[in-house]
């Protein structure tokens, strides 16, 4: 069954400043199988965001179709969790009404959501942070709170826009690891989109390499799980597979 | 250590375990100042009073009953004036935020309205309402409403996209995202749009007091004006300047700590 079907997809904008149409997306067309993990890589502006914005529904596309569980979509829903560059976590809100919000927005009652959000919160180690605000956690933190958000809301697909892009490089690389844990354990379906093609066959079972806003290429990713970057940056087949993706983005 | 740094560290000390010393001791040379310069007779004591007889005139109306009168007319008027202008204010700062169609519609009106400032209204006002509680109550609520509605609308839309979104895709209805987003969102530039508003209509309000002049702390600084009282005006000046500092350090800036300074919206 899959869980995501795009077909013919396409956006493009009117620039009203330059007069012209603008193509940001064309003729995208892409399954995901359920608890799949889909990574989305290429260069800054090939349309990747826009993609996930369409899927995500908060942008409408001006061609072709989107089915998520079969359904058309229609605008944004909690079928589809966001987990967000900017992590955009509710500053007025504690990590746990956080984590919390999805199951709330459900009606789900308080000692029930609570028990809810604690659970994900212990997923991703942070049982100890569930009444702090989101200020006065490290960027890190803050966006683990953001994936354990959208997981706790069980979404049948979770979209992560370059989620790690805005943390140091050795928190990118433990929330990394991290993701490949929770989604062994969980299997959620997950598009991620990034510009870090590394991240990209470190993450993914499969990689769809995206250029001008049209799919270039879709590469398996077969590596054995669980995955951890001390045993995989000397992988020789790690590293044959990410050198023919970043050669085609590259190219791209 | 020198003597002065001792008096400093005592100081530091005692601030700290008694905060209200911190609120009063920048009044201490103030006061100073002015014992000094009225009982040195520089300027004749009819005009120019001394702190002993403007505490002497504020024990004396207080006696009398006069100044907690006017007090509360004064404070009742503000806490009416206020409360109908925030609850006009928000509702309206909300939708000219959210939509676009509302600010292009609104937005040059409320600059406009905005622009005619409370007093300005008092003329067509007294010959509409007459001199009374309808006139002085239009004037406050017009006065609190636009720094609250234009101030609400700036919060609503500094909200970002993606604190929207997030809401909308974990399956929040827009109702439910105005009351969980776009308000606490906003609601660090809604306490400013009310203290403006309560500053402006704190001033308003006495100035109403002044023309309409039936009661109120600016009645009874007017009314002391035709009696020739020079301490009596000074002790309203004195009440009026307290009571915002009252307003602002128990009721405001608490607000603000415990809200936009505790989410880290706004910096220390």
């Amino acid at each position: 069954m899959s869980s995501l079907t795009i077909k013919g997809l396409s956006k493009t904008y009117f620039d009203a400043y330059a007069a012209a149409h603008v193509t940001a997306v064309q003729d995208v067309s892409l399954t995901v199988r359920e608890g799949e993990f889909v990574s989305i890589v290429g260069p800054s502006g090939c349309g990747k965001t826009t993609i996930l914005n369409m899927i995500a529904g908060f942008v409408k596309p001006t061609g072709g179709d989107i089915l998520v569980g079969g359904r058309a979509v229609s605008g944004p829903g909690p079928d589809r969790g966001v987990v967000f560059q900017s992590f955009a976590l509710f500053p007025w809100k504690t990590v746990l009404e956080n984590v919390a919000f999805g199951p709330k927005m459900r009606g789900v009652g308080k000692a029930e959501r609570d028990a809810i959000a604690r659970e994900y919160l212990a997923l991703a180690g942070l049982a100890h942070a569930a009444d702090r605000y989101p200020n006065e956690l490290s960027g890190g933190m803050q966006q683990r709170v953001g994936v354990v958000r959208a997981l706790a809301n069980e979404p049948e697909v979770l979209l992560m826009d370059e989620p790690f892009a805005s943390v140091d490089a050795q928190t990118r690389m433990t929330l990394q690891e991290e993701l490949t844990r929770i989604w062994q354990e969980r299997r959620p379906t997950v598009i991620f989109i990034t510009h870090d093609v590394g991240e990209a066959v470190f993450l993914a079972e499969r990689v769809v390499v995206l250029s001008k806003g049209r799919v270039l290429d879709e590469i398996d990713v077969d590596l054995p799980r669980p995955r951890a970057w001390d045993a995989l940056t000397e992988d020789g087949d790690f590293k044959a597979l990410s050198a023919r993706v970043l050669q085609m983005v590259r190219s791209a | 250590m020198t003597p002065l740094q001792r008096a400093w560290a005592f100081y530091v000390r005692a601030t700290a375990r008694f905060p209200a010393v911190r609120s009063i001791v920048p009044f201490v040379p103030v006061v100073a100042l002015w014992a000094i310069v009225s009982y040195a007779d520089v300027f004749p004591r009819a005009f120019f009073p001394a702190p002993g007889d403007v505490v002497r005139s504020f024990g004396d109306l207080i006696y009398k009953g006069i100044l907690p009168e006017y007090l509360e007319d004064s404070v009742v008027r503000l806490a009416v004036g206020a409360a109908c202008g925030m609850a006009l204010g928000i509702p309206l700062g909300v939708a000219v935020g959210l939509s676009r169609r509302a600010h292009a519609a609104l937005w040059p009106l409320l600059l406009f309205f905005a622009a005619i400032g409370d007093i300005a209204w008092l003329p067509i006002l007294l010959i509409w309402f007459g001199f009374g509680l309808t006139t002085m109550t239009f004037v406050i609520v017009y006065t609190v409403l636009f720094p609250v509605v234009l101030n609400t609308a700036l919060g609503v839309r500094s909200v970002p996209t993606e604190l929207h979104r997030a809401a909308l895709s974990l399956g929040a209805s827009r109702p439910r995202v105005v009351w969980e987003v776009v308000l606490p969102g906003a609601l660090p530039n809604i306490m400013t749009g009310l203290r403006n508003g309560l500053g402006y209509g704190w001033r308003a309000l006495i100035a109403a007091e002044i023309i309409v002049g039936t009661s109120g702390i600016g009645f009874l600084m007017f009314d002391a004006r035709r009696a020739g009282s020079v301490v009596e005006i000074v002790v309203g000046m004195i009440v009026l300047g307290a009571l915002w500092y009252i307003v602002d350090g128990w009721i405001l800036a608490p607000i603000e700590r415990a809200t936009g300074q505790r989410w880290g919206l706004v910096t220390r």
